[in-house]
């Protein structure tokens, strides 16, 4: 499966949210995906950039990109085949 | 004559022994002098590797934080219900102020001391709490599994409810629950505040 023309499939919101949520919204946005599908995060928590470095290691999906922009974070994950 | 230290063996070894004395004393209790006597070191060593006490002690919490619970392999192998995540993140916690209980001294004095910097670290160690559980409950409430429930003065229960669990086995170190160990006292405890939000 591809992803779509904004170069991801789905969005999760979690700004305002700290850690554990932002890590535990994604692991349930992710499950609803496809095989190489993409979700796109945006999250406000400093520390999330190291949980998503993390979470993707021990998930196998792929940590696509990861960069800062107007005070929030946005984390695109590949899921794993 | 105190042993000549590498530059970080050194600052490790200010680092540990300030941290036994603030957690014995908190921070207005110890003078810099009393650290550098303890490491039989003159203040101007210490001043060496901080420019301050209050840059000393803000360098003892970040050590605290960097060892800060990673929840992240929590959320990835454990259960996906709400009361089995709690009770997972609940013992990381509770185990790892065990293995530190300086930091738990450290906190009580920091409740009275009015520093603003401490305070919003100590806060921000409970915050995964206040939020999943603030959090989660709001989700279920929402999909119709739980009702009458104030998720935030819940929050505040189970923060009360755990750390006096930690006082009671960490500091007072309490002969009345002297047969439960911490961990089961926290497991009874976490399955209790299941039951009253209407989880159990």
């Amino acid at each position: 499966m591809t992803s779509s023309n904004q170069g991801f499939d789905q969005e999760l919101d979690a700004r305002g949210l700290n850690c554990p949520l932002p890590i535990l919204r994604a692991k349930k946005s992710i499950a609803a995906l496809g095989s190489g599908q993409v979700l796109r995060i945006i999250a406000t928590d400093p520390g999330s950039v190291k949980d998503f470095e993390a979470f993707c290691k021990q998930t196998g999906n792929t940590l696509v990109s990861s960069g800062q922009a107007e005070g929030a974070y946005e984390f695109l994950i590949r899921k794993a085949s | 004559m105190a042993k000549r230290l590498q530059a970080s063996e050194r600052r490790a070894s200010i680092l540990a022994v300030a941290k036994v004395l603030f957690a014995d004393k908190g921070y207005h209790g110890v003078s810099v002098d009393e650290i550098a006597v303890r490491l039989a070191v003159s203040p101007a060593v210490l001043y060496r590797h901080f420019s301050s006490k209050q840059a000393l002690y803000e360098a003892v919490l970040s050590e605290i934080a960097c060892t800060r619970e990673n929840y992240v392999d929590v959320v990835v192998r454990g259960p996906d219900d709400f009361g089995g995540m709690l009770a997972k993140m609940t013992l990381m916690y509770v185990e790892s102020v065990a293995r530190d209980p300086d930091y738990l001294r450290m906190e009580l004095h920091a409740a009275l001391e009015g520093s603003q910097a401490a305070r919003q670290f100590f806060e921000n160690r409970w915050r995964p709490f206040a939020d999943y559980i603030e959090f989660g409950l709001g989700e279920l409430r929402k999909e119709g599994h739980l009702a009458g429930v104030d998720a935030r003065i819940a929050s505040l229960m189970f923060q009360g409810m755990v750390r006096e669990a930690l006082y009671a086995k960490i500091i007072y170190q309490a002969d009345r629950f002297r047969e439960y160990s911490l961990v089961d006292l926290v497991k009874q405890l976490v399955a209790m505040f299941l039951r009253a939000v209407g989880l159990g």
